[in-house]
């Protein structure tokens, strides 16, 4: 090793972002539970899809549930958007946060966060390439329960165009947009909890309090809501763009409705990166 | 152990900048001072050895070197470079292992390592697995590179601690607790490693408990006390500083005495010889009037306290540490408050 001063050496100033981006991923994607969450949350649309045949099967030509439940039976294209919008009740959040928990806390409890700082990855960079890792895989979660349920849902249930809500069909095609919006919308709105949960995570070295506290602020939020006397509040909660995400089915598309979800949901994306990275930029590794 | 004298000759080459350099250190952490007034030099091309009880602020002292924490007042030099504006320049040429190996325990050695290269500014892309491989190899991992992390033996994590801090040729190293959980054979293989980092130009900061370890490898020391630091320089000069003693084996104990003390040079009998105080003189002095008092001078040897001795004094007790002689020169006493 005494000539390894010597040695010629890449001295760029930083590490390139493409292989940071990659090795997070990487990471994230051999993560145990990162895995099992993933195969579970496969399943949901596949176990709604069997459920809803067998009842449909059963007890011919009465209706499964309420809502979207009913809409389904026959109707294969909509199985996906059932699993996502029931998904984003709790499970899909769960999942977000989790993965926020896992991306600031948790690498901070195992010493992980250490090593990188002292590489080292610039703290705003860092947030950037873990910001970066928790939207991949969640977009990743969404889009696998929209694959999965559009296969379950054309093989149990069958059906070449959607049935929407509003008593139109729509062709295959503009189905399948449909199902494409729907991940979109819910993506967006996962990212904003997640958001929320990295902000969390940049200040704990506890994964489950990450978790906690996101669930608590979707519980917190959802109970808020049905209280009328604090209907003012109602705009300014998480959940309330969550309670839109089912209109996807209409017909016409209520653009306005869906947009301002969109719209609410970038700004708890705004706030949280920005207590994230005030934090970050401070705390001790 | 044996190790010292061949590091102790190689003390660091005098360079106009040291490796890393703190002034007034400071770290309040909840109105509990951690650290404070830390004035450290670590010359370039030194093996230092931070010595300290628990809770002396070895390990914060080292995480403010690291820029991982902001101190509450005073700077800190890594390389020349004041942190934390410096930290890009800089931390790329330094290892560390700090507070114990911080891996995915999922993931094997060899990703984890690979994942940790990721990161390193100086390593290209296409030289990442060789690096790695290299590195593995050099802490005698190679065989369990595979194995999850989750599977390693506490030693196996410490080594793949270490492999992660030599990824890259550095310019300083620093090891918080290198030789925590290793057997023997690991503990000597980090002296040796230790010992080729320092032999290739490179600054090595360790802290450690064991006093042994450190007087083996160490060319430097600091020891903290109470988030201080109470003494600090060379290994050879520290030790020298404390014992003022020569040991003169003699069967002529009386006469001995006798022909130092008409010199006025204080000295004591012991069995199969005499102790002589160098407190006001030297030791070829004491040589030159023994023989010319015609003693029969067998062996001469000057008594070292060991690092141990001066270990307890600095650290046991805040009153003994400022008993320790201020006008010794190679002792930096620090004030405490």
């Amino acid at each position: 090793m005494t000539a390894a001063l010597d040695e010629p050496r890449a001295t760029a100033r930083r590490a390139p972002l493409t292989r940071l981006l990659r090795s997070e991923l990487r990471m994230v994607l051999r993560r145990p539970r990162t895995l099992i969450g993933l195969a579970l949350l496969a399943l949901v649309p596949v176990v709604a899809g069997i459920g809803i045949a067998i009842a449909t099967g059963s007890s011919s030509g009465e209706s499964v549930g309420d809502g979207l439940a009913s809409l389904v039976e026959g109707n294969g294209l909509l199985l996906p958007i059932f699993g996502l919008t029931m998904s984003m009740t709790m499970l899909l959040p769960l999942t977000g946060a989790m993965l926020a928990a896992d991306a600031l806390a948790g690498e901070a409890a195992n010493g992980t966060l250490r090593g990188l700082l002292v590489a080292p990855v610039g703290r705003a960079r860092l947030l950037a390439v873990k910001a970066f890792g928790v939207a991949a895989v969640s977009l990743f979660a969404v889009l696998l329960m929209a694959a999965t349920g559009i296969v379950a849902g054309l093989l149990l249930l069958g059906g070449d165009g959607m049935l929407t809500s509003s008593g139109t069909t729509l062709p295959f095609g503009a189905g399948l947009g449909r199902v494409l919006l729907t991940v979109v919308l819910v993506t967006v709105q996962v990212w904003a909890l997640a958001a929320v949960a990295l902000a969390v995570s940049a200040w704990t070295e506890h994964p489950l309090i990450v978790v906690v506290v996101s669930l608590g602020v979707v519980i917190v939020s959802g109970v808020l809501s049905v209280i009328p006397a604090l209907d003012w509040l109602t705009p300014a909660l998480i959940t309330t763009s969550w309670e839109a995400i089912p209109e996807v089915v209409k017909d016409p598309l209520p653009t306005a409705t869906l947009l301002t979800g969109v719209l609410r949901a970038g700004c708890y994306i705004l706030i949280g990166y920005s207590i994230a990275l005030s934090r970050m930029l401070t705390r001790d590794g | 152990m044996s190790g010292s004298t061949e590091f102790g000759t190689v003390a660091g080459s005098p360079a106009a900048v040291p490796a890393a350099r703190t002034r007034g250190l400071r770290k309040v952490y909840r109105g509990t001072v951690a650290v404070d007034n830390v004035d450290l030099e670590v010359p370039t091309g030194a093996v230092l050895g931070m010595l300290g009880p628990n809770g002396s602020g070895k390990t914060t002292t080292i995480r403010m070197l690291l820029g991982l924490v902001t101190p509450t007042a005073g700077e800190v030099e890594l390389l020349g470079r004041k942190l934390p504006e410096g930290a890009a320049e800089s931390l790329p040429e330094v290892g560390a292992l700090v507070e114990g190996p911080g891996f995915h325990p999922f993931l094997s050695g060899r990703e984890n390592l690979l994942r940790a290269a990721a990161a390193e500014p100086h390593l290209s892309t296409s030289r990442i697995p060789a690096a790695v491989g290299a590195a593995l190899e050099r802490v005698g991992l190679a065989h369990a590179a595979n194995r999850r992390f989750r599977g390693y033996s506490l030693g196996m994590k410490q080594r793949l601690g270490l492999a992660g801090a030599l990824l890259v040729p550095r310019r300083l190293v620093v090891l918080d607790e290198p030789t925590n959980g290793l057997d023997p054979a690991g503990t000597r293989e980090i002296r040796t490693i230790m010992a080729d980092l320092h032999a290739a130009g490179t600054t090595v900061v360790v802290s450690s408990h064991l006093l042994a370890e450190v007087e083996a490898t160490c060319t430097h020391v600091a020891v903290l006390n109470q988030g201080t630091v109470v003494a600090q320089g060379e290994l050879a000069d520290l030790l020298d500083a404390g014992s003022a003693t020569l040991l003169v084996s003699t069967p002529e104990v009386e006469a001995a005495v006798d022909a130092l003390r008409d010199h006025r040079i204080p000295a004591r009998s012991l069995a199969e010889g005499i102790r002589v105080d160098l407190t006001a003189t030297t030791a070829p002095e004491v040589v030159e009037t023994l023989v010319k008092a015609g003693v029969p001078v067998h062996e001469v040897r000057r008594q070292r306290t060991g690092l141990e001795d001066l270990f307890a004094r600095l650290t046991e007790d805040p009153v003994d540490a400022a008993e320790l002689d201020p006008t010794s020169d190679p002792l930096v006493p620090q004030e405490t408050r």
